[in-house]
């Protein structure tokens, strides 16, 4: 009985703090609505968007646009970055010769490629998948190379004593071992790589969610802007939602409860 | 206890001598190869562009860099501006958007974490907000505050928040009940049982957070600085691509990657120094 109310007393706590938001939404909004649209026009621009589209995609054209540079780019990356990775990880020589480069590629924050990439390849479909690549690459080649090298010896040992031969080991033993952290770089990836596609849109493209954004700047469209931040919001919470479950799906014997 | 450290057998001795020398004997050739590895990615580069295999409008030589860099230093052409000058923009803007998402978020995620009512009052709004990048903000923020520091700011503070909010959250939330219980049984009352148990407790988390968040603002910072800005790193490599001087971009981009390094370097110091507890273990 206990736990039933305080259940309830949680979705009313939450329940209210939407309201609140909603609420001081409309109290903003209403003293200069063009500066910063109304949740009424909010939901009015987005079914006029449906209805008409920009630069001749649909809404769901551009969501669709973003989504598969970012698809492309992880699939390079995940192939990349765990083959790698699993490398690396496996073998000191290697990992000394490659670690340096990485490293010192590694803090620049993949948004400040975007001008060098722009300048070399222009600004074509290649280049922002490419950003995208470089945005969800390091993360992922980066965990998987530290959860080779953290594999428990003894697991290793047990291979050795089965003579296991080195593929075997690293697809039967040493793979598996790391997947949680493999999938947990793959997790930072995504939405890293959903921040990058945004930002590379929003500094040259035709079409996607960080293009309709600006397009929302040029033409002071503020719920045009406001409609497509709420849909990256939602398509960014949907991909981690989803990768999620296949984390779980993947990994079932490491989950915690 | 010590007789037994410093006398071994002999055979012991000898072994252990052997192994720490094939231990240094391996160090040593790891560290000849990343030499020979960076040395040779550095000549094919240079070699690249030199022979023109390159497009030297596209990409820079490694040498035509350093030249640049050292010509930066002091002088401000062509982008308006010397190194210096860019690098006191761009860290002023962080220290003012990232100085505030740690002092409202660590705070506000230790609460949210400890006081459940606070929780479930706040976290759908947060939860709402969380998933938009910062970066989508730009357009918003500037159309609202204009294109000067605040707007930047604003940025750098929405990016660096959600992990000081998120990890102060998780590691009140991670704190075990027996610490809570033992402090309730001396007779603590609930915020001092906040104040000395949860929070000391959750501080490792936090600092993680207050790093993630650092480079979250230090990335962040470039996107704001390129879409509107008259000075900062971010505006030097944009300034860079519309001149097409791919040399000035790529000084900022390693200026932009060592100072981000740096930054992190010396809040892991920083955190050895607060969070003095958890080395012991």
């Amino acid at each position: 009985m206990k736990k039933n109310r305080s259940q309830a007393r949680d979705i009313m706590l939450s329940v209210i703090s939407i309201l609140l938001l909603v609420a001081v939404w409309f109290l903003v909004s209403g003293s200069r609505p063009d500066f910063f649209p109304t949740p009424m026009a909010t939901v009015e621009r987005f079914i006029r968007l449906i209805e008409k589209p920009i630069m001749g995609v649909s809404v769901f054209g551009h969501v669709l646009a973003s989504l598969r540079r970012v698809m492309l780019a992880l699939i390079a990356s995940i192939i990349l970055g765990i083959g790698i990775g699993l490398v690396m990880g496996w073998n000191k020589k290697v990992r000394a010769a490659i670690n340096p480069i990485l490293m010192a590629l590694r803090p620049i924050p993949p948004i400040a490629w975007i001008p060098l990439i722009i300048l070399m390849f222009g600004v074509d479909e290649f280049p922002k998948v490419l950003l995208v690549f470089i945005g969800s690459f390091f993360p992922i080649v980066m965990n998987t190379m530290s959860g080779v090298a953290l594999v428990d010896d003894m697991y290793l040992k047990v291979g050795k004593i089965y003579k296991a031969k080195t593929w075997q080991m690293l697809r039967h033993v040493v793979f598996p071992a790391a997947m949680p952290t493999i999938l947990a770089g793959i997790k930072i990836a995504i939405s890293s790589g959903w921040m990058v596609v945004v930002a590379a849109e929003m500094l040259s493209s035709r079409s996607g969610l960080g293009f309709l954004i600006n397009r929302g700047r040029d033409s002071y469209d503020v719920a045009l802007i406001m409609v497509a931040m709420i849909l990256i919001g939602v398509v960014g919470a949907l991909l981690s939602a989803v990768f999620t479950l296949i984390e779980r799906k993947m990994c079932g014997w490491m989950s915690k409860e | 206890m010590s007789n037994n450290t410093t006398k071994l057998p002999d055979g012991v001795a000898d072994s252990i001598k052997i192994e720490v020398a094939a231990r240094k004997k391996e160090s040593r050739q790891l560290l000849l190869i990343s030499i020979i590895s960076v040395a040779i990615f550095l000549f094919l580069w240079e070699f690249a562009v030199r022979i023109g295999w390159i497009d030297s409008k596209h990409l820079s030589a490694p040498t035509t860099i350093v030249e640049t860099f050292i010509m930066k230093l002091s002088d401000p052409n062509p982008e308006g501006g010397v190194l210096g000058t860019h690098i006191a923009t761009s860290l002023g803007l962080v220290l003012v958007g990232y100085g505030a998402a740690v002092v409202i978020g660590v705070p506000l995620g230790l609460l949210m974490g400890y006081y459940h009512t606070f929780d479930k009052l706040v976290s759908p709004i947060f939860e709402i907000v969380r998933p938009i990048p910062p970066i989508a903000w730009i357009p918003l923020s500037i159309i609202w505050l204009g294109i000067g520091t605040t707007a930047k700011a604003f940025i750098i503070f929405l990016a660096a928040f959600v992990p000081c909010v998120i990890n102060s959250y998780t590691g009140v939330k991670l704190t075990p009940a027996v610490y809570l219980n033992v402090a309730k049984t001396s007779g603590a009352s609930t915020w001092e049982m906040f104040w000395t148990v949860s929070k000391n407790y959750a501080m490792p988390l936090v600092f993680t957070g207050v790093q993630v968040a650092l480079g979250n603002a230090w990335s962040t910072l470039v996107a704001a600085e390129m879409l509107a800005a008259i000075a900062g790193l971010g505006y030097m490599i944009q300034q860079g691509r519309l001149l097409a001087r791919p040399d000035i971009i790529i000084v900022g981009m390693l200026t932009i990657g060592v100072i981000g390094a740096i930054l992190t370097f010396l809040l892991s110091k920083l955190e050895n120094h607060i969070v003095k507890w958890r080395s012991r273990s």
